[in-house]
């Protein structure tokens, strides 16, 4: 499971770089598309069924169809490849810099106002003061799905009714944007 | 099952994966290109939040991770209705070409 894991994280992060390296747009969409899936791959190794599924279904299944739908329907040129000029050159220092902190913090800890903050010991001990504390076998008992929901309807209610907000308004701001009577002119 | 010593490996890759996204809305011109790599911002903040919701043994972090799905979806529909507007309205798609906003003295007839 976790040489599995490992190598859905290794596949996920070539498929990250060829987002950003493609020169063609759609290679791009099918760069980002292999990401997602390795990504949703990574969501079921963790003990979250219900994001994996939501990721196949909502990022490959209809976000990146809407992607290629307009790749496709403005068929936008192929880019130049960005030259390898100072501001690349610092770009890439960044991507390696910030991924070696990041690493090299969550492995050694950092101590933090007297609190001493540790990747391992995260993973290792879980959280006693916590109040919704589910044990990998709890949810593997009661299953993901249900105990999402229960989560979702009861503790995250409003967020989630909030949620439902934020896509009426997008839903009315395509429609918006799009309508025809925009352009006449 | 997995090994709790890969934490900190996915905490890399979501740091990794934020930053290549990063890099991608700065260097890349293309609008398309451009929200593509917001979701990849998106999808890597989501694995920090699923790795920390399965380490510390809660249940919250997948919460937000699907509604950090929600935002991304609803964000995907406003940008890529723009970017048609912008299509139709004949112009380049090309971030850089798009100043119409920005004062007199724009950047890139500057350089």
């Amino acid at each position: 499971m976790t040489v599995l894991l490992g190598a859905a994280m290794v596949l996920a992060a070539i498929a990250g770089l060829g987002v950003v390296l493609s020169r063609q747009t759609i290679y791009s969409a099918l760069s980002l598309v292999a990401t997602i899936v390795m990504i949703s791959v990574i969501f079921l190794l963790l003990n979250a069924q219900f994001l994996f599924a939501v990721q196949i279904i909502i990022y490959a299944g209809a976000v990146m169809v809407l992607f290629v739908f307009i790749i496709a329907l403005l068929s936008p040129d192929a880019e130049d490849r960005p030259a390898l000029d100072v501001r690349s050159v610092i770009g890439l220092i960044a991507i390696v810099a910030i991924t070696v902190v990041v690493f090299v913090t969550a492995r050694n800890g950092i101590t933090f106002s007297g609190n001493t903050f540790r990747g391992q010991a995260i993973g290792s001990a879980s959280n006693p003061y916590h109040a919704f504390s589910y044990p990998v076998d709890a949810v593997n008992a009661s299953g993901n799905v249900q105990n999402t929901a229960g989560q979702l309807f009861t503790t995250f209610l409003l967020p989630f009714e909030i949620t439902s907000l934020l896509l009426l308004v997008a839903v009315i701001g395509a429609v918006y944007l799009t309508r025809r009577g925009a352009q006449s002119r | 099952m997995i090994n709790s010593q890969i934490f900190p490996y996915l905490l890399a890759l979501s740091a990794f994966l934020f930053t290549v996204g990063a890099t991608g809305v700065l260097v890349r011109r293309n609008p398309l290109v451009v929200f593509m790599c917001i979701e990849l911002m998106l999808n890597a903040a989501n694995v920090a939040l699923v790795a920390f919701g399965r380490f510390l043994n809660s249940e919250e972090g997948q919460i937000f991770a699907f509604m950090v799905i929600v935002v991304a979806a609803a964000e995907v529909v406003v940008g890529l209705a723009l970017i048609t507007q912008v299509f139709r309205l004949g112009r380049e798609l090309d971030v850089d070409e798009l100043s119409e906003l920005s004062e007199e003295t724009d950047l890139v007839t500057q350089q």
